[in-house]
């Protein structure tokens, strides 16, 4: 290679390069090696958020199916539809047969910049596909992400664009990565046989308690506000709403965040924890939506009204839907936007 | 997606995130409490961290050396001893000591025939002979395969003989009553939190309540449903600051309070209450001479106190802005403030 200011020659004509050319020649060789090394550091940078987001599901170690509707584009003003799925899989849990304790599908509205949560109650009976009917959260256990969003297009008509699945544990790393949430805790909390998640065994119980009122609160205690529901008499509804709080109180410390070295660190923390089948682009596109988010852009859904408590024919205490009730609710909430 | 445009696209986004402005959060500091100079907190404001026991007077800050983990001091009226909530790994108990958190007594046991015991929230009569409190003392065994409700009830302790006596049954799995205080300037009332549900479909309600302890009468001061909690009541016993739940935060109001109550009243006396200020607010507690309202509040993420004058004329009102005492110190929110001269 020539040194730096001698004159080159141009194989073709053998006509000497114009020292013009020539620079900017060099110029455009450093441009690309710069661009490489960002493109490399920036790969470096982000590993660990790749890694998370690989799509498949370690519940079942196999590879998500595709989703009945195909996500809308990124340039999209369509809606789109997560479902968050939420686990027990502590030690007395087999990695393949978890049931989704919570089911959450978040509708991002862009055009209209609202979100609306709406909360699937696990002890609904449905139709899961290719199986007999049982409570929802059976599906997941059953045939992991695909078999629930399956499920919830189905019963509920809502197009599944995406799905996350987290872990108890990933729930608290979340809530500690943000630096805790702060929430109202709508009832004192009291809880004499909570499940102690984090012992050796998975099997014992500890006791718990959360005064009343705003607070803050770290990833442990967040986790037994959203997870008791022994001193409630709501019980699956009252821990509904409290999971929905949860997650509008990581929200709004999301949005106070560094996003941009925020990333890689979450990613790192919580790999194995939390599962998605979103790529990288649209879960950063969705993250800087969600920072522009308010409180009154966010509602909250529930379809308590609709549902009775039954016992199913093998003796399990379930809820039965209206369906046409529901249906119709959900045509409130989601307009035109719901599977024919 | 092809991982190199992703990578393209993402940089692009990364870098629009750069360019987003936000309000950052906070970060909790740790054990540490950062004053804001130049407040003189008049008398002496306890308040706890990291369940660490802080007093603040004057400019000055000292952290109260009391063994393990405390929350809910109370002090009495003339400042002269102060109770806790001294937590273990699973119970808690009520302990009081001088105004430096030595000489502790242990008043409640941390556990009972019926298991192991929760003891929050003490709070002095005027005379400091009695602490009221809570407890799931008297609570029916209970375990996983037979789930037995635990609520926390209110229970009054005398100082002189040592009883202990159950004032307030809870319901049941509502996690039970809260904040409750003898009423100053009388002897036999109280006001606390009643936790239930109410509405259609059922939600979670806090009502304020008012009790004769002489007859065991019970009056709700605010509506169902709604949630109006942690009352604290002024000196005087006249007027009571509590925290009302909206879509858009928790608010500090003030009510009168009649000298008492034989029913309920329509409207409800919290519906005529004042707005006293907005925001995501706290653990409201009155300076010994009425002339303020101490809470915490949330901003950026931290919850720290504040001090907020207040005039009594002719209607209740605040007498200027809240003066931050602390910043980005993360005090305990969970855990009342307490104030003496």
């Amino acid at each position: 290679m020539p040194a730096l200011g001698s004159m080159n020659h141009s194989p073709a004509t053998g006509v000497p390069d114009a020292p013009g050319s020539h620079r900017l020649r060099w110029i455009a060789l450093g441009a690309i090696v710069v661009a490489l090394a960002l493109i490399g550091a920036v790969l470096i940078y982000l590993s660990p958020v790749l890694a998370l987001l690989e799509p498949h599901d370690p519940a079942l170690g196999r590879v998500a199916g595709a989703p009945a509707a195909t996500p809308p584009p990124l340039d999209s003003k369509q809606r789109i539809n997560i479902l968050l799925l939420g686990s027990d899989n502590d030690q007395k849990f087999r990695g393949d047969a978890l049931l989704s304790q919570t089911m959450i599908v978040v509708s991002i509205d862009p055009s209209a910049h609202q979100v609306t949560m709406l909360s699937l109650p696990r002890d609904l009976w449905v139709e899961i596909p290719g199986h007999p009917s049982a409570k929802i959260d059976l599906a997941y256990a059953l045939g992991g992400a695909p078999l629930a969003r399956a499920t919830v297009e189905k019963a509920f008509k809502i197009p599944i664009h995406y799905y996350a699945w987290v872990g108890l544990n990933g729930l608290v790393r979340v809530v500690d990565r943000v630096g805790g949430v702060d929430i109202d805790v709508l009832h004192p909390v009291l809880d004499d046989n909570y499940p102690n998640d984090f012992s050796d065994s998975g099997y014992g119980t500890e006791r718990v308690y959360l005064a009343a009122g705003p607070q803050h609160l770290d990833g442990r205690h967040a986790l037994q506000y959203v997870r008791s529901r022994h001193g409630d008499l709501l019980s699956d509804f009252g821990r509904s709403v409290r999971q929905q709080q949860l997650l509008l109180a990581i929200q709004h410390r999301v949005a106070g965040m560094d996003l941009v070295s925020a990333l890689p660190t979450f990613a790192r923390d919580l790999n194995g924890h939390v599962k998605t089948d979103l790529d990288l682009v649209r879960l950063t596109q969705l993250a800087l939506f969600m920072r522009g988010i308010h409180p009154g852009d966010v509602h909250q859904a529930y379809i308590s009204s609709y549902v009775r408590d039954a016992t199913s024919a093998d003796g399990q205490q379930i809820l039965v839907a209206e369906w046409p009730a529901v249906h119709a609710y959900l045509v409130q909430l989601f307009g035109g936007d719901l599977l024919p | 997606m092809n991982r190199r445009i992703s990578i393209g696209v993402l940089s692009a986004l990364l870098a629009m995130a750069g360019c987003t402005s936000s309000t950052p959060v906070a970060h909790d500091p740790g054990r540490v409490v950062l004053p804001v100079k130049q407040v003189p907190v008049p008398g002496r404001i306890y308040a706890t961290k990291s369940r660490a026991l802080y007093r603040f007077s004057g400019t000055t800050l000292t952290r109260l050396r009391f063994g393990s983990s405390v929350k809910d001091p109370a002090v009495t009226p003339a400042g002269d001893r102060i109770a806790v909530a001294q937590l273990q790994d699973q119970s808690s108990t009520i302990v009081v000591s001088d105004p430096n958190g030595r000489n502790r007594q242990t008043l409640t046991p941390p556990a009972g025939a019926e298991g192991t015991l929760w003891a929050f929230a003490p709070g002095f009569d005027r005379d400091g002979h009695r602490i009221v409190y809570l407890t799931d003392r008297g609570k029916p065994p209970s375990s996983p395969q037979n789930l037995q409700p635990n609520d926390l009830g209110v229970w009054s302790y005398d100082l002189a003989t040592g009883q202990s006596r159950r004032l307030v049954q809870p319901f049941a799995y509502t996690g039970g009553d809260s904040d409750p205080s003898y009423r100053p300037g009388v002897s036999d009332q109280l006001v606390y939190t009643t936790y239930l549900y109410g509405g259609v479909p059922a939600e979670p309600v806090a009502r304020l309540t008012w009790m004769s302890t002489r007859t065991g009468a019970t009056v709700y001061l605010s509506p169902d449903p709604g949630r109006n909690f942690e009352p604290a009541l002024s000196p005087d016993g006249r007027y009571v600051a509590f925290i009302r739940a909206t879509p858009g935060g928790d608010d500090l109001y003030v009510m009168p309070l009649a000298p008492t109550y034989n029913r309920e009243l329509r409207p409800y006396p919290s519906e005529s209450a004042v707005l006293i200020q907005s925001g995501i607010i706290a653990q409201p507690v009155w300076a010994p001479d009425a002339s303020a309202i101490a809470f915490l509040e949330l901003v950026n993420g931290s919850f720290d106190l504040f001090i907020l004058p207040i005039a009594t004329d002719t209607t209740i009102h605040a007498a200027g802005v809240a003066q931050a005492v602390t910043h980005g110190s993360f005090l305990d929110a969970d855990s009342r403030l307490a104030w003496s001269p």
